[in-house]
């Protein structure tokens, strides 16, 4: 996976790409006599520099549609989805070739194009630079119209493919447009911060983040008993300090005003803490409840009215009614979801 | 609860009005019935204009001819004398999707001499005059193409099968099915009499030669078979319920592919039962004042239960039926008894057709009747017992081969000479009497282990050329079933066979298993006959699969290539050793003696219940004394089992607490005060026992006898306090650690009390939880979860049975999850069947304000499907509310993600069962998860997982735009090198417990990046974690953050290579997340 390269040699790169590709049978533009000669690409790529150093606000632009198209490439290499590891990998990194090659193709027809229509488009293209997204489609429409390049096209049936098939794994695409500006999006970011692969550095030296500092946390989480049976104790007495001192502010509150407010207690006395469900007092919760079971049952019964007897009977039917009415409602929508079909 | 009842039939009769419509073809549509009336008229036309006088011979199918052995097939072509609609289409009973319409072409008389049923002269003369409009059809316009057929599996009977050019949107796949009958006088039926021989060989004479009843019925079929035709047609004209019915029955039949099949029922024979039962010779068991659904019981209660079946059926022609009566008078009244009982002994089932010549149902096999009944009887059941009037599991569910029976075996006996070593055709197929071989040998070799064998070799034939005769007519697999009858009978490992004294059976014993078989004494003192499977324990459920391999190699000298036996092809994911836990469990009570009052000590982890995937293995640095290790790589890591400690009274006064005597109130001093008493605990273990104790302020692992211990407490005063609440308010959903420990302590003894149960129950987990983490669902779907999933399958087996073999367990879990409708139905998981009523009343109503609140969540799907949590409605006696696993995820789009993919594994996984394919590889793709699914995908460093042996499959990117890479951490390895003489200390404190650093990477990018992805990894250990983007939320975020979130996604991929640096090897970026419009 090494996309590190000088741009120097790119034109030797080249040649000697195609003349791989030729080997393989891949390179479809040049049966279609479309191909640029050597000289030409060498000199559209000298002219693309040129270009993109002059129009800095029309490059962006113009970046955005290469990677469309490299993007299209990318799909049409890559139609499989189960990848077996070994075997695919001589082939990916044939494909891996083949398609920088494409690419370069890609670029420099591209440009050619751009060049054929870029004088109309100037206007144009600044107009739709302060559109966004939707104008740069336009754009490329635009470009597909004139191009007509037979690969393309068939690159867009791949993408639209593709988009059915995620439609399939259960995310709503509406159409094809978002997609398109995915991909968009990922050769933008492609263009603008270099395509070198980010390198993660200083692996085991930081200690702020990633394996060291899992270890050492690891470590550091494990200072053995005492010290560990240490924090506890500080943690509890700093805690009860707090308590104690939380305490002491309210007495302290009580005395210095002189008086609180009484605040009337309704019931018997609680046996049991609410919050803790601690036993309090001098009577066991288990005696409690011991004594309760034996205490015979004085409330009486829902039914012990006719209108309760009423309500209720009137509820259980509007609850089957309303469990009917649901069933309906599912059913039909799982007609339409054909959860019908026996097959 | 009268209420109750009909609102539960007006459900079911709604569900059933849709099925039927959904199933019915419309036969009030014009464009149907006139596009079936001329498509048959146009091939009416067609063969009408086939030139008379044809002089036609064997050249036209030499192979087949050949092939059948007839002699004598010349013959001169005449018109067919008619050509008429029959079958489903004219009883306007056909169900879908098998749209065909049989069409019956009458052979003329002229093309047959009198003695043409002899020797396989009719069926060669059949299958010529239809090679004759194959011929000539093929010439027309308006056909597509032909396809040859068979007549019910049956070889020597072909059909043609005819595609028209024209199709019609409503009836895709539409063909028209072209049936030869002929007339009943075109032979004496009085030779075709089931003692007659008509297939003369060269060598035999007058009374030496074998009856041949099957062959004769065979060709009586066609004489009679419009004559049958009408019978039907008669009692099913303008009977809407009844045609309405059968349609029912047939969507039930087609449902279960073992009985839908040429040996047992097929729709001709249901229609004919069925007009049995409305007819006055069934007793008029169907009469016009019922409902298709009543119907449909009726038939499946006769077809159960009815003791008529062991006498035979006699189909008797209605009075007002006037041809039939005729016929009737012609010949006699009715059948002699010994005819009867001839029939009785010649066919296991008997169905005499109405003009009382032959059996309706001669290709019956007893095992096809045995399972065709016991279907039936089940399907009864379902009416009864199962919610909704059983409309699930008798008329959606697909009961098939893989999915039904608990190990399939398939032979491949593709140009096997073996099989048609007699010829091809005799009285019966060579393919149906090699079905009986292969299906009396594993009876008579598997005995009591098993409840069902069913054994059917289908002929396909869409790529059969029938002028090459019949040499790869048998190209399909040869499909045998088996049902097993109870773990622990069905894998037991002695067979016990005749007494030593009785040395007839020995003998017959000898034969049967050769070397196999050995004299042995057993406990009792006896001595016998037997046969011993040795293996190890994990192995057992491989005793079936050696058991009919050995046999079927022995007595069918086949290859072993050749049987492929589903038993053992996922076993590669799961790691055996599972035997050492029997002592783990007893050491565990050790634990008594620490400074508690504790009440009980409880296991919490899945390793306990056998339901883990990799259950922990012992650890040399785990034990208390230095065992003695050999030179070897140990792993760094330990997996530490979780145990409960369940304490009543903390009585000790151990910290400043002692004073109140109280238990703290606050949360946080809890569980401070737990780990205090926790630490105590360790440390008098270590000191008593010298066991390592490894504590973090949060956790105690113990280290002990090879294994990691955690330990908890649960104080159950705390408890009583929860208890309360779950009582009053659901509202409260706040997990409290005494809580959780309580409710997975439940949960672990309820699940180990169904692993009693089901012993097949653990392995079944233990595959769907490799199969949920392989395709990176581990944070959304909850070990427990899926244990109480698995759980539902055992407890609730409708349509089947519980499951006992682990692939088809497997196979089960795939096909409930991608097919259950969790929107609507609660799932309750009643374990020890303490629900009552009341409880499911409960249950119900939390379910539907579930589902409201699922409801309105769901409006708002429509803008966020992050708002929707918890899809799925689990509940258990001890979780009635759903409140344990299921809470937070899934939600809605994760579960549809996982229903897809379960679907796709499901059907994957029924190929892999019913095709020729045999390379492992296939099976391993079941795990095997697609990475391009995500929008970013991080590969990590293989060689830094903690336990790389658990990795299936290394995984690689080839597509999507590398974003980061980086090296691997050298601070960690998962192996240490074990042979450090005296220094056990320092080794020990390598050792590290329940560290993972694939955990600690997601928490750290959870922490770090809350709302910009959602994670996919598997928790056990693969090297790849996916990343989907969150749909940007527009009215949660202000516009401006989330344009700068999202317009950098490579830079969001470096910081989560840098987050795992050390650790990540490479990420990939796939889909850039969408831009808002």
């Amino acid at each position: 996976m090494d996309k590190h390269r000088g741009k120097s040699s790119k034109v030797e790169r080249i040649k000697m790409r195609k003349k791989l590709l030729e080997k393989e049978g891949l390179l479809e533009l040049s049966k279609e006599g479309d191909m640029p000669s050597e000289n030409k690409l060498k000199n559209e790529n000298l002219m693309k520099e040129t270009i993109v150093k002059k129009k800095d606000k029309l490059s962006g632009k113009k970046r955005k549609e290469q990677n469309v198209t490299e993007a299209a490439v990318d799909k049409v290499d890559h139609p499989g989805s189960h990848a077996k590891d070994s075997s695919k990998r001589i082939k990916y990194e044939k494909s891996v070739e083949g398609k920088e090659e494409k690419k370069k193709k890609k670029l420099s027809k591209k440009k050619r194009n751009k060049q054929i229509v870029s004088g109309a488009n100037v206007s144009e293209i600044d107009e739709l630079d302060s559109e966004g997204e939707d104008g740069s489609k336009k754009l490329k429409d635009g470009s597909l119209a004139t191009k007509k390049s037979a690969r393309l096209q068939k690159a867009d049936v791949a993408v639209n493919k593709r988009t059915k098939k995620s439609e399939r794994v259960g995310k709503k695409k509406k159409d094809q447009i978002p997609l398109e500006e995915d991909n968009k999006l990922i050769k933008e970011e492609n263009g603008s911060l270099a395509s070198e692969v980010y390198h993660i550095s200083s692996v085991d030296v930081d200690f702020s983040k990633g394996m060291k500092k899992w270890i050492t946390e690891y470590h550091q989480s494990r200072p053995g008993l005492e010290i560990l049976q240490q924090r506890i104790d500080e943690f509890i007495t700093s805690h009860e300090e707090q308590e104690e001192q939380k305490r002491k502010e309210k007495e302290a509150l009580a005395a210095e005003g002189g008086w609180t407010v009484v605040v009337h207690q309704k019931g018997r006395k609680k046996t049991t803490d609410a919050e803790s469900g601690t036993t309090m007092g001098s009577v066991a919760q288990a005696a409690v409840i011991e004594k309760m079971k034996n205490v015979k049952k004085k409330d009486v019964g829902p039914d012990f009215y006719r209108f309760q007897k009423r309500d209720a009977q009137r509820n259980e039917i509007m609850m089957l009614q309303s469990k009917f009415e649901q069933d309906k409602k599912r059913i039909q929508q799982l007609r339409a979801a054909r959860k019908f079909r026996p097959y | 609860m009268e209420n109750n009842v009909n609102s539960k039939e007006e459900t079911t009769d709604l569900k059933l009005r849709e099925l039927l419509k959904q199933a019915q073809l419309d036969y009030d549509s014009a464009t149907i019935t006139t596009f079936v009336n001329n498509t048959v008229s146009s091939i009416k036309d067609f063969i009408d204009k086939i030139p008379e006088n044809l002089k036609v011979n064997a050249k036209l199918a030499p192979g087949f001819i050949r092939d059948i052995g007839a002699d004598k097939v010349e013959f001169t072509f005449k018109k067919p004398k008619s050509i008429e609609i029959g079958g489903s289409y004219s009883i306007q009973a056909i169900a879908k999707p098998d749209i065909s319409v049989d069409v019956f072409i009458r052979l003329p008389k002229e093309c047959f001499h009198e003695k043409d049923y002899l020797n396989h002269r009719y069926h060669g003369k059949r299958c010529l005059y239809l090679c004759i409009i194959k011929k000539y059809l093929s010439l027309s316009s308006g056909v597509k193409k032909i396809e040859w057929s068979t007549f019910q599996n049956e070889g020597r009977k072909p059909v043609l099968n005819v595609y028209p050019v024209q199709e019609l949107g409503e009836l895709p796949g539409f063909f028209i099915r072209l049936i030869p009958t002929a007339i009943s006088s075109l032979f004496n039926v009085a030779k075709l009499k089931l003692t007659r021989s008509n297939l003369h060989g060269p060598n035999q004479e007058g009374d030496a030669r074998p009856a041949t009843p099957r062959y004769n019925t065979s060709i009586l079929e066609d004489m009679f078979l419009e004559h049958n035709s009408e019978f039907v047609r008669n009692c099913f004209n303008g009977w809407r319920e009844l045609g309405e019915a059968l349609i029912l029955v047939k969507v039930w039949a087609r449902h279960r592919s073992s009985i839908y099949a040429h040996d047992c029922i097929n729709g001709f024979l249901l229609s004919v039962i069925m007009s049995y039962l409305a007819s006055k010779s069934g007793g008029n068991r169907i009469n016009k004042s019922l409902k298709p659904m009543q119907i449909f019981r009726v038939t499946m209660d006769f077809i159960a239960s009815s003791k008529l079946w062991d006498k035979g059926l006699l189909l008797q022609p209605q009075g007002q039926y006037n041809i039939s009566k005729e016929v009737a008078d012609q010949e006699k009244k009715s059948i002699s008894k010994e005819e009867r009982t001839q029939y009785r002994q010649l066919f296991p089932v008997v169905l005499i057709d109405s003009s009382f010549h032959f059996n309706l149902a001669f290709r019956f096999t007893r095992n096809g009747f045995l399972e065709l009944r016991d279907e039936a009887s089940l399907a009864l059941n379902f009416i009864d017992k199962c919610k909704e009037g059983g409309f699930e599991e008798v008329y959606m569910t697909k009961v098939d081969f893989p999915a039904k029976y608990d190990y399939c075996l398939r032979l491949n006996l593709r140009e096997n000479d073996k099989v048609y070593a007699s010829g091809y055709c005799s009285d019966d197929e060579c393919w149906r009497t090699y079905e009986e071989k292969v299906y009396s040998l594993l009876e008579q070799g598997l005995t009591d282990r098993t409840k069902l064998i069913r054994v059917t070799w289908r002929n396909s034939s869409s790529e059969w050329k029938i002028e090459e005769g019949f040499s790869k007519f048998g190209a399909d697999a040869l499909l045998a079933g088996i049902l097993v009858s109870s773990c622990e009978t069905s894998f037991r490992v002695v067979d016990i066979g005749p007494d030593a004294e009785n040395k007839e059976e020995g003998l017959k014993f000898r034969k049967f298993w050769g070397e196999k078989a050995e004299l042995r004494r057993f406990k009792d003192g006896t001595i016998a006959e037997s046969t011993v499977w040795e293996c190890r324990q994990w192995e057992r459920h491989l005793i079936i699969k050696r058991i009919s391999e050995y046999i079927l190699l022995r007595h069918l000298s086949l290859p072993k290539e050749n049987i492929v036996h589903v038993a053992d092809q996922l076993d590669f994911s799961l790691l055996n050793g599972v035997g050492a836990f029997e002592v783990l469990s007893k050491r565990l009570r050790n634990l008594d003696d620490i400074p508690l009052k504790i009440s009980s000590v409880q296991p919490l982890d899945s390793a306990f219940r056998f339901t883990s995937v990799y259950p922990p293995e012992p650890h040399p640095m785990a034990y208390e004394k230095d065992v003695g290790h050999k030179s070897q790589l140990l792993p760094t890591c330990i997996q530490p089992v979780e145990v409960m400690i369940q304490a009543r009274h903390l009585t000790i006064g151990l910290f400043s607490l002692e004073g109140s005597g109280n238990w703290p109130v606050d949360d946080v001093v809890i569980e401070k005060t737990k780990s205090a008493f926790l630490l105590k605990i360790g440390e008098s273990l270590q000191n008593t026992w010298g066991m390592t104790c490894n504590a973090t302020g949060n956790d105690v692992d113990v280290l002990m006898s090879g294994y990691a211990f955690r330990l908890r407490i649960l104080h159950e005063r705390g408890l009583g306090m929860l208890k309360k609440q779950v009582g009053n308010s659901q509202t409260r959903r706040i997990s409290s650690t005494d809580k959780e420990l309580f409710i997975r302590s439940q949960h672990s003894s309820m699940i180990n009390g169904l692993h009693g149960r089901y012993p097949i129950y653990g392995p079944v987990v233990r595959l769907a939880k490799r199969w949920i983490a392989s395709h990176l669902f581990s944070s959304y779907l909850a070990d427990e979860a899926i244990e109480l999933l698995v759980a539902h399958l055992f407890l609730k087996p409708q349509p089947f049975y519980a499951p006992c073999s682990r692939i088809t367990g497997f196979l089960r879990f795939l096909r409930f999850l991608s097919s259950y409708d969790w929107m609507f139905t609660p799932l309750v998981i009643d374990i020890n069947n303490d629900f009552t009523s009341e409880d499911e009343k409960e249950i119900t109503v939390s379910a539907i304000t579930f589902n409201e609140n699922f409801m309105l969540s769901r409006k708002s799907y429509e803008e966020n499907v992050q708002n929707v949590e918890s899809a799925m409605f689990l509940a258990t006696s001890y979780d009635k509310a759903s409140e344990a696993w299921t809470i937070f995820s899934p939600n809605l789009y994760e579960l549809r993600r996982l229903a897809a993919y379960a679907r796709s594994s499901a059907e994957y996984l029924t190929n892999l069962i019913l095709k020729n394919q045999i390379e492992s590889q296939k099976w391993e793709c079941l795990f095997r998860t697609p990475l391009n699914n995500y929008d970013a995908v991080i590969l990590l460093h293989r060689d830094l997982l903690p336990f790389p042996q658990r990795l299936l499959f290394p995984s690689e990117m080839t597509q999507g735009r590398h974003v980061a890479q980086g090296d691997a951490s050298r601070d960690f390895h998962p192996y240490v090198l074990g042979n450090m003489k005296g220094r056990i200390n320092e080794m020990k404190n390598k050792v590290m417990v329940n560290f993972d650093p694939a955990r600690c990477f997601l928490n750290d990018l959870k922490g770090e990046f809350q709302n910009t992805f959602k994670l996919w990894y598997d928790s056990l250990g693969a090297d790849a974690i996916g990343l989907t983007w969150d749909k940007p939320n527009s009215k949660k975020r202000v516009r401006e953050e989330e344009t700068e979130e999202h317009q950098d996604p490579i830079g969001i991929l470096r910081d989560v290579g840098e987050i795992g640096k050390g650790f990540v090897r490479s990420v990939y970026l796939l889909k850039a997340p969408r831009l808002k419009t």
